[in-house]
């Protein structure tokens, strides 16, 4: 049976969603932060470092939220969320580690500042700053949008959830994607799936009762 | 034909580090960032976001240089650098993706204040708050090479090559390596590769 760890808010969304777009059996194990669960002795055998989310698949151990949806769509998408074709996979790589390499340091750059610090200590500089930077990333996907409704190609794959759930930091904190509609209707499209719905309902008190302990 | 965009000053180096590996055919097309020839319109139609590496093969045209090394893997290496077993995928993923967001973001921020920026410009404290970040990073794959000659076991594969590019790049800084003899070793084992 398939294990994926992190709680409801961590990560693991991530996966979560994507076991649930491939329709696996799997056993979530929640860790919470606040108590540690993540540093026992038990959990830093799977994950020396400690950081969640972790995959267990047999006798693949592996963690890092992007490669672990990359390493389950090769293995249980094929066709589906992974293309059969050469370019649709080569899109499915680059559009990961883009929203890896290149969305994610700003948009949880952004989110940290929301989440962390209480409106009258936000640095409104920082935040400026990492907008003005993302508004060339949004030009990039509208581009590849024009061309088809998904950023592979016709139809939703890794490439879009990968992406999706980075973006969602960006949504959480508010932005402004008006100006983006392509990717504000994808995005509306892309996150809204059953599949994530499903994991997103679980989240919603867990997050409330977090953003009450973090923001008073 | 595979054509390869991106000259020697780029991140192209991992990717021709990789074509090499795999033995197959391919041109480079050494567009000079640094000139401007990332934005030509000519180049923007490869990759509208204007950067460097960028692969063509087929009707396959993508960006991001760790990416293209996976693609190139999987297309190209099965059985050797993109393993057969879902062990040695995993493997391969994971620290691809851990190169790109766990160490990447510091070594590049470490290069840029060090020896990329105009002297006059560069910030020894931004540099030094990059390399401050590493050690926690470093000491995962010190700990991960005690036990393994390679990250995904016993052979060389994409993640290594993936991996070790973007450490290798702190010699370039005069990089105090000492404190992690595993990797040290791995390091040194990897890059001789590229002979």
């Amino acid at each position: 049976m398939i294990k994926i760890y992190g709680s409801f808010v961590s990560r693991a969304t991530r996966n979560l969603w994507m076991l649930e777009e491939l329709g696996l059996e799997y056993e979530h194990v929640s860790l919470d932060w606040a108590k540690q669960e993540n540093r026992s002795a038990a959990y830093l055998k799977i994950n020396p470092a400690g950081k969640v989310p972790t995959l267990e698949d047999g006798d693949a151990t592996l963690s890092e939220s992007l490669g672990i949806n990359l390493y389950l769509v090769q293995k249980y998408g094929q066709g589906g969320l992974w293309p059969d074709d050469d370019a649709g996979r080569a899109l499915c790589v680059q559009w990961s580690f883009w929203a890896a390499a290149e969305l994610e340091p700003l948009a949880y750059g952004r989110i940290r500042e929301f989440l962390f610090k209480k409106e009258p200590d936000r640095d409104q500089a920082l935040i400026a700053n990492m907008a003005e930077r993302t508004g060339p990333l949004l030009d990039l996907m509208t581009l590849a949008l024009d061309e088809h409704a998904y950023l592979s190609g016709e139809t939703f794959t890794v490439a879009d959830l990968n992406a999706a759930c980075v973006m969602e930091y960006l949504d959480r904190s508010d932005f402004d994607l008006s100006g983006w509609p392509k990717v504000a209707a994808w995005y509306t499209n892309t996150y809204g799936r059953p599949a994530n719905q499903k994991i997103q309902d679980q989240r919603a008190p867990i997050a409330a009762d977090m953003m009450k302990r973090l923001q008073g | 034909m595979i054509t390869l965009y991106g000259n020697d000053r780029s991140r192209a180096t991992r990717n021709v580090w990789m074509l090499e590996e795999l033995g197959v055919e391919y041109e480079r097309d050494m567009v000079d960032h640094t000139k401007g020839e990332a934005k030509t319109e000519s180049f923007l139609a490869i990759n509208p976001g204007g950067k460097v590496p960028a692969l063509r093969d087929g009707d396959v045209v993508m960006f991001e240089s760790l990416a293209i090394n996976l693609y190139l893997a999987m297309t190209y290496g099965k059985g050797g650098l993109w393993p057969d077993d879902a062990v040695g995928q995993a493997a391969c993923v994971q620290w691809t993706v851990f190169s790109a967001t766990e160490v990447e973001p510091h070594t590049v921020g470490a290069l840029i204040e060090l020896i990329f920026k105009p002297e006059a410009a560069r910030d020894e404290a931004a540099a030094q708050a990059c390399l401050a970040r590493l050690p926690p990073v470093l000491n995962v794959l010190e700990t991960t090479l005690s036990d393994l000659a390679f990250l995904g076991g016993d052979t060389f594969t994409a993640a290594d090559l993936n991996v070790a590019c973007v450490v290798n790049s702190l010699n370039m800084i005069g990089f105090d390596f000492t404190p992690y003899p595993k990797m040290t070793a791995w390091v040194k084992t990897c890059v001789a590769r590229q002979g």
